[in-house]
Formats: structure tokens, sequence, C-alpha cells
């Protein structure tokens, strides 16, 4: 894994995706190579310090020198971020974060995002061997809140769940995973997620339940991003105390952590 | 050029510039990232004599307008750990080396001191009496001026270091602080830690961090940082510490001119890591502009 470097990128393209919902091309020809699936990009808001804060987005899609980022509008940092127009400079720190292990050619990958959190599951995709096997699915609200441009949903084979039944299997998409695992247990199994918490909560149930190794990427508030503050820990299972997010994560195994509390 | 360096306590500092103590980690998460010419000095993250888990998550939120919260907990591997891991990959690029100190009773600050005291790159120590995010030690030490004196004297009664001692901004009056602290033979004070806040969810009906209450930074601290500076420069006269909302240049002058010797950048360092070197340009470009010829012939210089 590399080290995170600085690098001012230029926002070359930005287009609402569904209500709220961004994505957004960065050209960074130094950070976008050096980049690996589940690390993450720890971004500027505002040069006047409000909000205060830097706002951590993952990488999304690579394209050569352009990162592809993902983001849902949810406070004052992501709106000031949809507002950018392109050619605007955007501060980048990355690629931060310990990124999603690389399973073997044998395995059956199974890809499970929950709304804005296919981001990273989506560079995770571009980035398996060729020979993995996956499934990847896509859990939304509706088919008016997709995260995606729904080209995706072709060209990756993604595997759509609704809760309003607008689109592919009607539930939620830890009731599709559990379905389409059925008669998989006699495969190598490797699960990743990235997701709300209570969903991510569900996946681990079923990682347990089949003894698979199940890997999930956590949003946690965040303060530096580089493992100087300790203001995004998340609980050890074994009692030993706490990692840092932005450190030892995003991209936990679940059975090694305890979920943050919604 | 201006002069930036600065002479405190026998020590020679290249800059007034230092690192706000749990700000910048143990000074080497930040290397492949910034220029570390532009600081004076690096101060650690406070360390225990034993490890500190820190406190239940979430940890960090913003205020409204541009302020910090944070409920750390003094989370540190204790100070075994980090003499082991830490010690040999320090100093950084020739800055002095600060090591923040912290403990619930006074032995436990002495027998921290006393560990450091083999760890050659260390120039001298800070001692957190002023930590607000703990049950015992911290805030409650740190606002009783006999603990201040008693903790500062047992503590120079084991190294001949500089010490620096970080008191509160939660008493209203500095000076007993300043002076117990003083006439305890300390090299400077540092003024000053967080001080308590909390924010609240009313969604949720929920406290946002964990530990329901947090330490208050960022720019919002600046004019009670900037009084408790100007207080304690009055009350003694030993350098002064500033620590409290530094985001800018300007920020810094005024620190300077309300009595500080030394420069803490905290949180600033979280949202814009660049900052110790656009602080010290801005600060230069603003004595040229003035025909100031040297940083240090600012400090104090407040008319009142
Ligand atoms: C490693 C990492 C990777 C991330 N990747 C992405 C990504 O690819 N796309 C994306 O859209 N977001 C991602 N996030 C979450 C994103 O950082 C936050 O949504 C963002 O910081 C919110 O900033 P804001 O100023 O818009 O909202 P704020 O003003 O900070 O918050 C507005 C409201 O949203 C709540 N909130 C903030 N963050 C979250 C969260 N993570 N989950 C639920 N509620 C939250 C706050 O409590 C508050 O009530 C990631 C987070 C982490 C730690
Ligand atoms: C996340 C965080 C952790 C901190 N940890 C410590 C600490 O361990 N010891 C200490 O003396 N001060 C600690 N502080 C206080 C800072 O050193 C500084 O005094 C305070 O934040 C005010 O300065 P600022 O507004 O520039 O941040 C911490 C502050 C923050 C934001």
């Amino acid at each position: 894994m590399s080290l995170p470097i600085a690098e001012i990128g230029e926002v070359l393209n930005l287009r609402n995706i569904s209500p709220d919902v961004w994505d957004m091309d960065v050209h960074s020809p130094r950070l976008a190579p050096l980049a690996q699936a589940g690390q993450f990009v720890h971004i500027r808001i505002s040069d006047r310090f409000i909000p205060f804060l830097r706002r951590p987005l993952s990488i999304g899609p690579i394209d050569k020198d352009v990162i592809k980022l993902i983001f849902i509008v949810r406070g004052e940092g992501t709106r000031l971020l949809a507002a950018k127009s392109p050619g605007d400079k955007i501060d980048l720190i990355g690629p931060l974060g310990m990124p999603f292990p690389m399973p073997s050619d044998d395995t059956l990958a199974v890809l499970v995002a929950g709304g804005i959190g296919i981001a990273p599951l989506l560079l995770l995709n571009q980035s398996l061997p060729k020979a993995v096997d996956r499934l990847f699915l896509l859990g939304m609200r509706s088919l008016k809140n997709t995260p995606v441009d729904l080209k995706y949903a072709a060209l990756f084979n993604l595997q759509l769940a609704t809760d309003d039944g607008s689109a592919g299997f009607h539930g939620n998409v830890v009731d599709l995973c559990s379905q389409m695992l059925k008669g998989q247990q006699a495969r190598n199994i490797n699960i990743f997620a990235c997701g709300p918490v209570p969903m991510l909560a569900k996946i681990k149930d079923i990682g347990v339940t089949l003894g698979v190794p199940t890997y999930l990427s956590l949003e946690v508030p965040m303060g530096c991003g580089v493992g100087a503050c300790q203001s995004c820990a998340v609980e050890c299972a074994d009692g030993s105390g706490y990692n840092l997010v932005c450190r030892d994560g995003p991209v936990f195994e679940a059975k090694d952590i305890i979920l943050p509390r919604v | 050029m201006i002069d930036t360096s600065i002479q405190m306590g026998g020590l020679a500092f290249r800059t007034p510039l230092l690192t706000g103590s749990g700000t910048f980690g143990y000074g080497d998460e930040y290397r492949t990232l910034i220029d570390y010419s532009a600081f004076g000095g690096i101060i650690t993250k406070s360390i225990s004599r034993l490890p500190r888990p820190g406190n239940q998550p979430p940890r960090i939120c913003e205020t409204q307008l541009g302020g910090l919260l944070n409920s750390i907990g003094l989370a540190n591997p204790g100070v075994e750990v980090f003499i082991a891991d830490k010690a040999q990959i320090l100093p950084f690029d020739a800055t002095q080396v600060f090591i923040s100190v912290v403990g619930d009773a006074v032995e436990e600050f002495v027998s921290v001191v006393e560990k450091l005291e083999f760890v050659p790159a260390v120039s001298g120590y800070e001692l957190n009496l002023s930590c607000p995010n703990v049950q015992k030690g911290g805030l409650s030490l740190g606002g009783d001026k006999d603990a201040v004196a008693e903790i500062t004297r047992a503590c120079r009664n084991v190294t001949k270091r500089f010490i620096s001692v970080k008191l509160t901004p939660h008493h209203a009056l500095v000076a007993p602080l300043a002076e117990a602290a003083a006439a305890a033979g300390v090299d400077a004070l540092t003024m000053t830690n967080t001080l308590v806040g909390m924010v609240i969810d009313a969604e949720t009906r929920r406290p946002k961090l964990g530990n329901v209450t947090g330490g208050y930074s960022g720019p919002p601290l600046k004019p009670v940082s900037l009084a408790k500076v100007w207080q304690a420069a009055k009350a003694v006269s030993l350098p002064i510490w500033a620590s409290g909302g530094i985001t800018c240049g300007l920020d810094c002058i005024e620190f300077l001119l309300a009595g500080a010797s030394g420069l803490q950048l905290g949180s600033v360092l979280f949202a814009d890591p660049y900052a110790p070197t656009r602080i010290l340009r801005e600060m230069s470009e603003w004595c040229e502009k003035r025909g100031v010829k040297k940083l240090s012939d600012l400090i104090g210089q407040l008319k009142t």
C-alpha cells in the first residue's frame, strides 16, 4: 500500500444522477494510479473553514488519470461539493485507508451495496481478477433513488433490489443476498459490503451463518483522515480497544469489529 | 527575509510554530504530505503511563460557524509502547520535540517523565493539566493551583529539560495558576486547552458525541485563548505558548502582540495540513509590509 499524497485535482465532469446523488469525475494524475478499491480521498471543502473539516469520499471507478466520486448530499459539505463546476480545483489527500483484500481466482465474490455504498464496490468490481466469479447486488429505496447511472446495471450485471418494487427484487438487498447465496455453500465465497450500518449488521450475520470471510467498508465521523487525531474509532471485537477507520479501515473483516451504534 | 527564530528556555526554535497536542499524532502521520521546515517544534499527543483506549465514539463533530468538538479521551498506547514504537523516528527535520504528558495523579506524571528522560531526541515536556475529556486528572487537577504547583515541582525535580504547563481556559483567574506553575520552575505556559462544549441532534434527541460533552476548539475559540495568553503574559515573565483558534498568519500576529512566543496550530491541521508553510508566509508578508524585521520584536507589543 502506498503512502498518501497531496494533490490538487480538477473537476472534469459533474452529473446529477438522481435527487441528491452526484457523480463527479476528478482529474488526479498522481493519485489515481495509486488508488486501490476500498480506499478514500479526504477533500477540502472550503478555504474559509466553514464547514471546518475535510470530507471523506470513497474512490469510485478509475479511468486512467481520472477518479470518479459518487456522493449523496447530506449537509453543507456535500452541498458545496455538488455546487462545483467543471474546471474547478479540488484539494485532495489520498489514497487513504486499507483496501479490500483481493480474493483468489476460485472465489465467488459477492459485492453488496446499499445505496451510495456502491462507490467503492464499483472500483472493487473493476479491480477483481477477471477469473473471479462475482455477484454484484445493489439495494435502494426506489429506482428513482438510484446511486448510479443505470447503464452500469447492464454492464456489470448488477442485481437490483428496491424497497418499493420499482425494479428488480421487491425487498431489501440483504434478503436478495441470502436468496442468491442459497445453494452456493459448496463454493469459496467472499462477501464485500458497503452501505448503512443496519444493512452491514445483517450482512455480517449472513457471513457468520455461512462461515465465509466478510469485509465491510465503514463510514463514521472523521477528523484528520491520516491516523493523527483518533476521532474515527471503531470498537475491536476482541475487547482490545479501538481501531481507526481512516488508518486500519475503512475496510474491516466483519468478525474483527463491533459495528457502530446508529 | 524576516527573522522567524525564537529563543525560549535555552532552546532555539527556527520559527514560533508548534503543533497542538493531539492534532498531529506522534509527528510521523503527516510525513509524506507536508514540509516540516515551517515548524519550530512538534508536540505529541498526550501520553500516559498505561495505555488508554479513549472514549466511546462518535468522538468528533462540527459546531455551527466553524467550530469543532472532540471527545477523544486521551487515547494513547502508554509511555512504554510509545518509546518502543516511536522514539527512534524522532525528531523530524530539526524540529524541537516535546512530549505531552498526562496523568491522574502526581506520581503518574513523574513516572512518564522519568521514562522519557532516556529518549535522546526529546527536547522537553508539555504537562497537560487541562484535558476536559477524562473523569480524573485533567481539569480536576488543573483547576487547583496547589495541584498545579505540586505536579510541576515534582516533574521539575526529575528533569532538567524544558517544561511547559498547559492550563485550562475554565478559570476566570489565570494569574494564580500561572504564578503557581512559574514558582515551581517551568520554562513556559501553554494557554490554553479546549473549552467544555456539547452538540445535540434534535431529530434523534441524542448528543452528537458518545461522551456527551467534548472539547471545543477551532476558530471560535480564538478570543478566549487570546485573553488567556494576554492575562498569563501579564502575570508571569515566562514565554507563553498560544493554543486555540489559529488558522492564519494574522491570527498569529495577534497572539504575538498579546504576549505569545510560541504559536500552536491545532484543529486547523485537519482542514489544512499545509497551514504551517502558509502561515509562515502570511506572517512574513505582514511584517515586510510594516518594516518589522524580527517576529520576536512583536511579542507583547499590544498597546492598552
Ligand atoms: C471512508 C469513508 C468513505 C465515504 N464514502 C462516501 C461516498 O463514497 N459517498 C458518499 O456519499 N458518502 C461517503 N461517505 C460519507 C460522507 O463522508 C458524508 O456523507 C459527508 O461527510 C457528509 O458531509 P456533509 O457536510 O454533507 O454533511 P454533515 O453536515 O456533516 O452531516 C449532515 C447530516 O448527515 C449525517 N451524516 C454525516 N455523515 C453520515 C454518514 N456517513 N452516514 C449517515 N449520516 C451521516 C450527519 O450526522 C448529519 O445529521 C464516506 C465516509 C467515510 C468515512
Ligand atoms: C482531536 C483533538 C485532540 C486533542 N488532544 C489533546 C491532547 O491529547 N492533549 C492536549 O493537551 N490537548 C489536546 N487537544 C487540544 C489541542 O491541543 C488545542 O489545545 C485545542 O484544540 C485548541 O487549539 P485549536 O483551536 O488550534 O485546535 C486536542 C484537540 C483536538 C481537536
